[in-house]
């Protein structure tokens, strides 16, 4: 987990022009809606993300209707689901506003049959179901989501294997390679190869991973004090000396 | 009455100026063509003949006003004219809301053109006066479809005014006021999108109407009236280089013209808050939460100063936090204004606001509710007091380990305590074919529901951790397959049941000097922490001791009040005496200390809905 938010504000690989339109009024204006997409393909085929810049597009297509393009709206929804657990993909939908079904597009909406598909995938990574996020991935139904989408999306994979990576880090000092193999959707030796690029360490009969320590995985009976600050005092010091 | 005043409508020149709304405002003119085209002048003879009729209606409607309300509508003009801020303020706060009750609880006040010989037809303080009339309207009355439109037209008039005139203009009104005026155009907004979206009961004059509505309450009018008033009292600027501790002399250079009138200054500062409200309306609670990255959160912070802007900001910024999954961020924000509110109760209960805010802050304690329940807290036992006997029902079925039970609590508290939710575009009045499928739909869509469910899908996620937690405080380690025993599950199951309850005691919280409202730090919010090494749970438990400070401070604090009201009243004079004077003068005395000893020392600085003058 980020330990903090300010690479999610503005990532340092956000551009000056970028800046400018997330964080000024130009923000609004629909011709620089091209700008904003063309920033999106460009997280999808370098694995960057920046989700305030993808909201700043949805926020385009919330106020302007016509300039909604269904292909755009999905790759931002594949994008903020690899941000879980962070809110990122609700925080998406939030602006999506209910839409009229006749817009004239030259090909059917995609989006309508997508959405309940991107929205469950995302309750599963919400709920750490991992296995079951991999295969219900896999299956022939979202062919399409795989073959139009997440395909041209440049580690997406990888980057659903760090929202695992996240959850396991948090919780475990060992896991069983092959619990953690059904959470990595990694089996054998690229398994091993996942797990010494993470630094942690395969015990001896492979079967155990060892998780280095980290904030959240270490645990501590604690008994917290109340602490009392100068300041909360000062009315009452205060008025004694008045006094 | 209506079809009067339909005539009137359309014999002003409306079209231009609803056009003139934002002339080289902030944002730009986006998808503003084509409005207003079709509205047609009346012929000529037809409009003579209103005029006629309309002139004979004014007069005797003149005629009918109380002449007690003659004389405050003078008066009142004579005070604005004056820039007597004093003055405005006993008008604006009091005299107008005691003539409402006695003339006008149950009708409108008189139309402006009726009122207009009163003051010169002076266009500014007119445009003033409908502000009021059309306010009244709305919380008073039912607004019909030509209120809204006109109300529309009367707010660009002001902003008009107020960001086209050449230069600053010179206006002084009470900062209460400055905000109501902010406060009032966005509750129209969200009034009339609202309004807008019900399709299924309009009349066929409304429904054309609609169709021809052109910007009329657009969101990027809205936005861009107060996009403009920032940027022309260059606002941030001034927030920031008082942040950096930069004399007045160069606050004032760095501001210009306009920013330097207090005018402009809290109408800017108040645009950005209500910027933050907008965008929560709208469902961005991200760009809500930035666009006050400049405004601190404190309170000392110039948004302290009317209370009810105060108790808005807190609102909308809790409510974000609770879509930005940072549950004790909210927490902290309603507890702050809520201790506010409890504190300044005591003296302003008679206040015209109060309603509004007690309504605001019973749905805060809602909010509290839920919070708590998702991430107990605690921070503040006299909140949780109250919460827990106002909400014990609902306290209860939320944190069930049912979630049939669990999930329509939260459903309830959500639904009553959100804000008024509203689509940014109209649904398609100008296309009778779509509006028909849509009119077919069920459910009609409903923005509030839709952000309910991805707050639900959040609390669905976090559905097993009451139970999950119920069986670890019992142990400090257990066996994984055990504790799956107990919860009737499979091992694998209930080891994803268990990084998802690790996932939940996580949050992003603000822990100190932070800048900007989204910057924050990831933090653990649950005394019960746990780790799985490979098949066994450890658990580790803190305790975190009694609260005492707080209590014992705040009760120092009055009894140092009391005790300093009893020392500074006289003694009591001796009974035998039968002389008048010292009697007389132990009363006095003794009314004095008791209101300004009593207020003076820790009490609260601020008034109610700004100054009490007059009251």
């Amino acid at each position: 987990m980020a330990s903090t938010t300010s690479s999610w504000i503005k990532p340092s690989t956000r551009t000056d022009l970028i800046e400018n339109l997330v964080s000024g009024v130009d923000r609004y204006n629909p011709s620089n809606v091209g700008i904003l997409e063309d920033y999106l393909y460009h997280q999808i085929r370098s694995q960057e993300y920046d989700c305030l810049a993808n909201l700043a597009i949805l926020k385009l297509y919330q106020f302007n209707p016509e300039l909604y393009n269904p292909d755009v709206v999905v790759n931002i929804l594949i994008k903020a689901l690899t941000a879980s657990p962070f809110p990122d993909f609700n925080l998406c939908i939030s602006l999506l506003d209910e839409r009229t079904p006749s817009t004239n597009l030259d090909e059917p909406d995609p989006l309508p049959s997508l959405l309940p598909v991107l929205t469950s995938l995302h309750a599963l990574l919400q709920q750490c179901k991992f296995p079951m996020f991999w295969s219900t991935y896999h299956s022939d139904d979202l062919e399409t989501l795989r073959d139009n989408y997440t395909v041209e999306c440049v580690g997406f994979e990888d980057a659903i294997r760090e929202v695992a990576v996240r959850a396991v880090k948090a919780a475990f000092t060992k896991i069983g390679s092959e619990r953690l193999g059904s959470y990595l959707d990694l089996q054998g030796s690229e398994l091993e190869a996942y797990v010494s690029r993470l630094g942690w360490s395969l015990g001896s009969s492979k079967n155990v991973i060892s998780i280095p320590s980290n904030p959240d995985n270490q645990i501590e009976s604690t008994v917290v004090q109340e602490s009392i600050k100068l300041p909360q005092l000062v009315k009452v010091i205060s008025h004694a000396a008045q006094a | 009455m209506s079809q009067q005043r339909m005539a009137l409508w359309a014999a002003e020149a409306l079209d231009e100026d609803l056009q003139d709304v934002d002339l080289s405002l902030a944002i730009g003119n986006y998808g503003q063509s084509g409005m207003y085209d079709d509205v047609q002048p009346p012929q000529i003879d037809e409009g003579t003949l209103v005029a006629m009729q309309q002139h004979m209606a004014q007069q005797a409607a003149f005629a009918q006003i109380p002449d007690v309300v003659k004389r405050f509508i003078v008066h009142f003009h004579q005070a604005v004219l004056d820039n007597n801020l004093a003055e405005i303020t006993v008008a604006y706060e009091s005299g107008w809301n005691r003539l409402t009750e006695k003339y006008y609880a149950k009708t409108e006040w008189p139309e402006a053109e009726i009122i207009a010989p009163l003051v010169n037809d002076d266009q500014i303080f007119l445009i003033l006066y409908r502000e009021l009339y059309y306010r009244h309207v709305y919380s008073r009355l039912q607004p019909n479809i030509d209120d809204r439109f006109h109300s529309y037209e009367n707010s660009c008039e002001l902003f008009n005014y107020l960001l086209n005139s050449d230069g600053p203009v010179p206006l002084d009104l009470p900062e209460q006021w400055l905000w109501d005026i902010i406060d009032e155009f966005i509750y129209q907004f969200q009034s009339f999108c609202v309004w807008r979206s019900k399709i299924k009961s309009k009349s066929d004059d409304e429904l054309t109407m609609l169709a021809d509505a052109g910007q009329v309450w657009s969101s990027y009018s809205v936005l861009n009236v107060l996009y403009s008033l920032i940027q022309k009292s260059k606002i941030n600027e001034n927030i920031v280089a008082l942040q950096e501790g930069k004399s007045p002399e160069e606050i004032a250079e760095i501001v210009g013209e306009y920013g330097v009138r207090p005018l402009y200054r809290m109408l800017g500062y108040f645009s950005i808050i209500g910027l933050l409200r907008v965008h929560v309306l709208l469902g961005d609670f991200t760009l809500a939460l930035k666009v006050m990255e400049n405004v601190e959160l404190n309170q000392k912070a110039p948004f302290t100063r009317v209370t009810a802007c105060h108790v808005a900001t807190y609102y909308y910024v809790g409510f974000c936090y609770i879509m930005l999954r940072r549950y004790p961020d909210a927490i902290r924000s309603f507890v702050t204004i809520l201790n506010f509110i409890l504190r300044m109760r005591q003296y302003h209960t008679r206040s015209y606001q109060y309603d509004q805010i007690s309504k605001t802050a019973d749905r805060m304690y809602a909010l509290f509710a839920i919070c708590n329940v998702l991430s107990p807290s605690r921070l503040d036992d006299n909140i949780s007091n109250i919460v827990k006997e106002r909400y014990s029902e609902q306290l209860s079925k939320m944190s069930s380990r049912n979630s049939e039970e669990a999930i329509p609590a939260f459903e309830e508290l959500f639904l009553y305590a959100c804000p008024k939710f509203m689509s940014a575009n109209p649904p398609p009045y100008d296309d009778p074919a779509a509006l028909s499928v849509l009119l077919a739909a069920e459910p009609q869509p409903d923005p509030a529901r839709r952000h309910l469910g991805l707050f639900l899908a959040d609390v669905k996620a976090q559905a097993p951790v009451p139970t999950l937690r119920s069986f670890l405080k019992l142990y400090t380690s257990l066996d994984a397959k055990k504790l799956a025993n107990f919860l009737d599950a499979d091992e694998e199951s209930m080891v994803q049941q268990m990084m998802a309850m690790k996932v939940a005691t996580r949050s992003v919280s603000r822990v100190g000097n932070e800048t900007g409202l989204l910057e924050g730090t990831t933090i653990s919010t649950s005394d019960l922490n746990f780790v799985i090494n490979e098949n066994m749970v450890h658990i580790a438990e803190s305790t975190v001791g009694r609260r005492y400070a707080g209590w014992f401070i705040r009760n120092t604090e009055h009894a140092q009040r009391v005790y300093d009201g009893l020392r500074n009243s006289p003694l009591p004079s001796a009974p035998q005496k039968p002389s008048q004077q010292p009697t007389t003068s132990a009363t006095d005395s003794l009314a004095a200390p008791l209101s300004a000893g009593g207020l003076k020392s820790g009490g609260p600085k601020v008034a109610w809905g700004g100054v009490k003058v007059g009251a």
